[in-house]
Formats: structure tokens, sequence, C-alpha cells
């Protein structure tokens, strides 16, 4: 499903050269939950927006179902970050003007899905966060916990084959960062989807069947539970 | 993303920053407001010429000169322009018209289309008096065939006919003069008109004739407010008197000027290249009317670079506000490139935006303008324009009320090329951790 070989990336400051990935060999198989762990600045959140076709590697190959994302047009990362992937953030990125139905319904804007049906999806999809009856609000108007479903019901809308969270409980309080924890380990569970997780949290990682343990961009362990 | 939906997104996004968007499109609506008002006001001028022109020269009539260059009309022939003219030996000065030859009217009266050919008959008249009054008013006195006639409007009586002896229609301007109240006043009376022989030597008694005319018809209100109108007949012989020549309009000394009219307006050029074949030259109404066109396009571009200078100086606030907007929705660009929208997508959210805000300006503007012109209009009718009801200064055609909107929307969407570029380029991991 997920294939990275040899993937390096650099990033110049100043005089200095950072390597944020260095030399990563990584496979993934389709409906895995995978929890990534390390300290800051061992390459978790590069590795992610590397899956996700937001940052490009600067050697090695990266192939998602079959596509050569290292090889990709802007325009093939944007259609494949709208179909296949969904993104969740620490700070939710939700737009603060729009209600939870707008924020949800917004990857199917750029899919071109008319209004009356987006909006049909989106309220399905808040349905399976348990949010149906808040889809009025704004982000303002909602708990933290409320906020970062209202994020899952926006990765979720068009029915990815991947879903990548970055630190998604870092701003939550412990009980709901449980909860965030379960919903998303029901929803790989359910729909097969493939789940990657980056956290510094063990008691989250620890929801996941694989743990990937990152050190100055190499990954320096993994452990399989079962 | 569908065009509805980045109209949707850009309308919105106006809504959400009301101040910034209302100062950014009131910069829009001051040019396109100058633009269409002043063009209007061209359009306006133009118009009432075009239809004093065509009063007098119906698109069915042409005028023949016995010199091909009879009717050289243009900035080349004016003088300013193009290079001087050579003159050859055999056309004399281009101005000069000798009489045309018998043969020569025959054969453009012979040529297809024509349906009849009178003399350009050119009197003056010296004054104008009411029988039994001293009082003495300026005159234009002018003979036109019957078909020219009947091509004005009357208020009051009737046209004459090619036999028509004696009988006279005036301007509506005389009426005030001779101090009739109604129009039907006037039938009936009867008016001198005293011609002074053209030929007289300056310090010499002027040797002149009175001719008594019998006032049967009051024109509409025109421009030619000294007009009387005359049939050719008369005409003729006040012109014989006039130049001193018994001769004048004869076979020995023919006009040097014709007015023929064709069958049907749609013939009018072909039978102008007819006559220019037979080496004379032609007039026809689409001439004239085409260097109005040319004078007042030139006067129309001159007024509206006032109005694209101001529409030049908004779309400095256009790329302003959109550059502000980028700073304050970079994480927003950041998630919309996160769920999907390529680099593409994003440049045409701006581009939409800044078109919406020419789109808006140019609405608004336009109708301010319009309103302006309605104002100009009213003032001016109870006062300078009184007498003209039908012109208005301010004239709106459609294709002025959407040019400028779409010059508006234009030149507001190529403002947003440079800030679209500039957010479409935003790194997406950068914009979304932009605080």
């Amino acid at each position: 499903m997920i294939e990275l070989r040899n993937v390096w990336r650099l990033y110049r400051m100043g005089d200095e050269t950072i390597n944020a990935l260095a030399g990563i060999d990584l496979e993934i198989s389709q409906g895995e939950f995978i929890s990534i762990v390390g300290p800051s600045g061992s390459g978790k959140s590069t590795l992610l927006n590397i899956i996700g076709g937001l940052d490009s590697p600067t050697t090695g190959t990266v192939v998602v179902d079959g596509q050569n994302l290292s090889k990709a047009s802007d325009r093939e990362l944007s259609l494949y970050r709208n179909k296949k992937v969904g993104f969740v953030f620490q700070t939710f990125n939700l737009q603060p003007t729009y209600t939870a139905l707008e924020n949800v319904a917004l990857p199917l804007v750029f899919a071109k899905v008319p209004l009356r049906k987006r909006n049909e999806i989106a309220r399905d999809t808040l349905e399976t966060v348990e949010l149906a009856e808040r889809l009025g609000h704004t982000p303002g108007q909602l708990s933290g916990g409320e906020r970062q479903r209202v994020a899952i019901a926006r990765a979720l809308v068009n029915d990815p084959r991947i879903l990548l969270a970055d630190e998604p409980t870092g701003n939550l309080d412990s009980r709901t960062s449980e909860l965030i924890v379960e919903l998303l380990q029901r929803l790989s569970k359910e729909r097969g989807i493939t789940m990657l997780l980056v956290t510094h949290e063990m008691m989250i990682a620890e929801h996941a069947n694989r743990v990937i343990h990152m050190l100055d961009g190499q990954i320096a362990r993994s452990t399989e539970r079962k | 993303m569908t065009i509805r939906d980045l109209l949707r997104n850009a309308f919105s996004n106006l809504r959400r920053r009301k101040l910034r968007s209302f100062l950014t499109i009131f910069a829009v609506v001051i040019g396109a407001a100058l633009v269409s008002l002043l063009v209007s006001l061209g359009v306006g001028a133009q118009e009432f010429l075009t239809a004093q022109i065509r009063a007098t020269m119906p698109p069915d009539v042409l005028m023949v000169g016995s010199n091909p260059n009879a009717f050289q009309i243009g900035f080349g022939a004016m003088g300013f322009g193009g290079s001087p003219e050579e003159i050859t030996d055999d056309e004399g000065s281009p101005y000069s018209l000798a009489p045309l030859t018998p043969q020569e009217i025959e054969s453009v009266r012979a040529l297809e289309h024509v349906e009849r050919v009178d003399p350009y008959i050119m009197v003056s008249a010296d004054s104008v008096r009411l029988q039994n009054s001293e009082k003495r008013f300026r005159t234009q006195l002018t003979a036109l065939p019957d078909y020219l006639i009947t091509s004005k409007e009357l208020v009051a009586g009737r046209y004459l006919n090619d036999d028509s002896q004696g009988e006279c229609i005036i301007a509506n301007q005389y009426l005030e003069s001779f101090n009739f109240d109604r129009a039907e006043d006037a039938l009936g009376q009867e008016v001198v008109i005293q011609v002074g022989q053209i030929t007289s030597f300056i310090g010499l008694p002027t040797k002149t004739k009175d001719y008594t005319f019998e006032i049967v018809g009051v024109a509409e209100k025109t421009l030619s407010s000294t007009q009387i109108m005359i049939s050719i007949e008369d005409g003729k012989e006040i012109a014989r008197f006039w130049a001193n020549e018994p001769e004048l309009y004869t076979d020995e000394v023919p006009p040097a000027i014709l007015q023929v009219k064709v069958e049907d307006s749609q013939y009018a050029d072909q039978v102008a290249e007819a006559v220019e074949d037979l080496d004379l030259g032609a007039l026809t109404s689409a001439d004239v009317l085409g260097l109005v066109g040319d004078i007042f396009t030139i006067i129309q571009a001159v007024l509206s670079v006032f109005g694209l200078i101001a529409l030049g100086v908004a779309s400095l606030g256009i790329i302003n506000t959109l550059i502000m907007a980028i700073y304050e929705r970079t994480r927003e660009i950041g998630v919309m490139k996160a769920v999907g929208a390529s680099q593409g997508t994003v440049r045409r959210l701006f581009t939409t935006e800044g078109a919406a805000i020419g789109f808006l300006g140019g609405v608004i503007g336009v109708a301010i303008g319009y309103g302006l012109g309605f104002i100009i209009n009213q003032v001016s009718h109870s006062t300078f324009l009184a007498d003209f009801e039908t012109f208005n200064i301010s004239v709106f055609p459609w294709w002025l009320i959407v040019g400028v909107i779409a010059l508006s929307t234009l030149i507001a969407l190529l403002a947003a090329l440079y800030p679209a570029h500039r957010a479409s380029r935003l790194d997406p991991i950068e914009a979304l951790r932009y605080e």
C-alpha cells in the first residue's frame, strides 16, 4: 500500500543542512494502524507530510497505491490529497468563519461535488463522529474534542484510503484524547483505513498495531503488537 | 472547484471584511462612474450631431460635384495629419468647382439605381421681414427638392411640392421673432425676403431685390434656427439674380453640384463609386457620418483617459487588498491545499475575488454614472436645452453599460494576477504552521 525506499529530505537552514529524513525504508499495508513516536525534530512530521503528498523527498521514492508521489506534479499531488488521504492536525486547522458542516464539506468543494450533495455527505460524516446535532456551529462554539472530531470528519469526508494524524491529541486533555484515539481506531477497523498517527504520548501510541520509533531522521526501532 | 463555488467563495470573502471591501470597491466605482459618464456625454453629443446631419442629408441622397476632389473630407484634406497632397495641373484648386457639362449630368442621371437628379441650389438672402413690419431678421434661405422638404417634421401647415411658387416653410424660431403665439397663426402670413447681388463691389451700393412668400408651414425646432425653405424653382430664380447670371442652372451654365436621390440607401455607395468612375466627385451621408464618428472616437478616447487613470489607481488598491488577504488567510490557504486545492485552484480563488471587486465596482459605478447623466439631462432640459426636448447630453447605449462593467472586471482581474500567483506558491507546510 505505502512503500518508501531510501527517502531523504534535506532542509537548508542558513549554512547548515538538516537531514529531516535520512534514508527511510518503510512498507505499510492496507488497514494498518501505525503510531510514529520520537523526540521533536526526529522527522515524524516530515515523514507524515511526505506520505500525505504535502512535501516531496529530496531523493528516494514514495509509492502509494501504485502511484509514485516523488515524480507527481502539483496537480496530481493535489488530486491525491483530495481523494486518497485525510489530514488531522494538532491545532485542528478549521476555518473559523465556516460552520462545522462547511468545514467538513471543504474537500468536496475541490472535488467539484455540488452544494446539495456535499452537504448531504458532510452531514452523514458528522454523524459517524457523533456530531450531527452541532453541524451549524462554528469552531468557536465547540469544545476542543468536538473541534477535533469535526477535523476528523473533514479528513474522512472524501472516503480516503489513508488518514494522517499529526499529534491529534496534543491540545486535548487525557480523557478527550482517549476518546479521539478510540474513534480513530474504530474508523481504521470498520473502514479499513490505513492510519498513521504521530504522537509523543506512549499512552496514545499503544493503541496501534505497530509503533515506529524515530530518531534523527531515521527509524530507530519498530515494534509490532497484537 | 466549480465556477459557482469560486464565486460563492469570492463574495463571502468580500462580506467577511466589509469596510475594506467597500473601500476597495469604492475606488473602482469612481473610475467606472467617470468613464461611463464621460463617454455617455460624448455619445449624446455624437447622436445629436448625427441626427442633425441625417436631417440635412438623408442616407439615400448623395452630392455629386464636377471635381473628383470636390468632397474630400478627412484630416488629410483639412491640413492636419497626412502630408500635403500634390495638385496636378488639370485639377486646379481642389476647392474650386467648374460647372458640370450637360453630358455629365445626363450620364449621372443614366446611372443604375438613380431615381432623380436635382441641381444643388446655392442662394443667399440678406434679411427677412413680415409683409407689414419693418423689423428685419437674418435668414438662411434654402431651396430643396420636395422629398428633402417632406423629410422634415412640421408643427403646423403643409409641405411644399416642386411646383410651389411663392410659398415657404419657416424655422420654428421665427415664431418668436415674428411674435406669433401659436404656429397656426403664422400660416397664410407673407414674408418679404431681401436678396443682395453677390457681385456688388464693396463700397458701391448693393443691388437688392425683394421676394414675397406666403408661409404655408412651420418646421419643428432644430439647430437650423434661421432656415427658410422654398421650392427648387423659386430657388433657381433667386439664385440667378443673386449670382447675376440669368442662364444659371440651364444648359448654358449648368450647376456645379447635383443632389442625387437613389432608389434605396443601400445603393448609395454603389452609385457613389459609379459617379467617381465618371471622374466626378461624390459624397454620401455615410462619408460625413464616418468623419463625425472618427472625431468622436478620439474625443471619447481622450475623455475616458481620466476614468482609466482612476481605474488604474483603483487596481493598486485591489493588489494591496489581496496581498493583505494572503497574510490573513495563510493558514486557510494551507488547509485548502492540504485537502486538495491545487496551485491553479488557489490562483483562481484570488483572481475571482479580484474580478468580483471589479464587477461590483463596475456595476455600482455605471449605475452612479447613469444617475449623474440623468440629473444632467434633467437640469439641461430645464435650462439651456429647454428647446431640444429630444436631445439628451448623456446617453447610455447598452454597449457602454456592458463595456464599462467588463472593463472594470478585466482591470481588477489583471490586478489580482500577482497576488494570486503569490498565494498559489505558498508552501502548504509553512502555511499550516503560520501564526
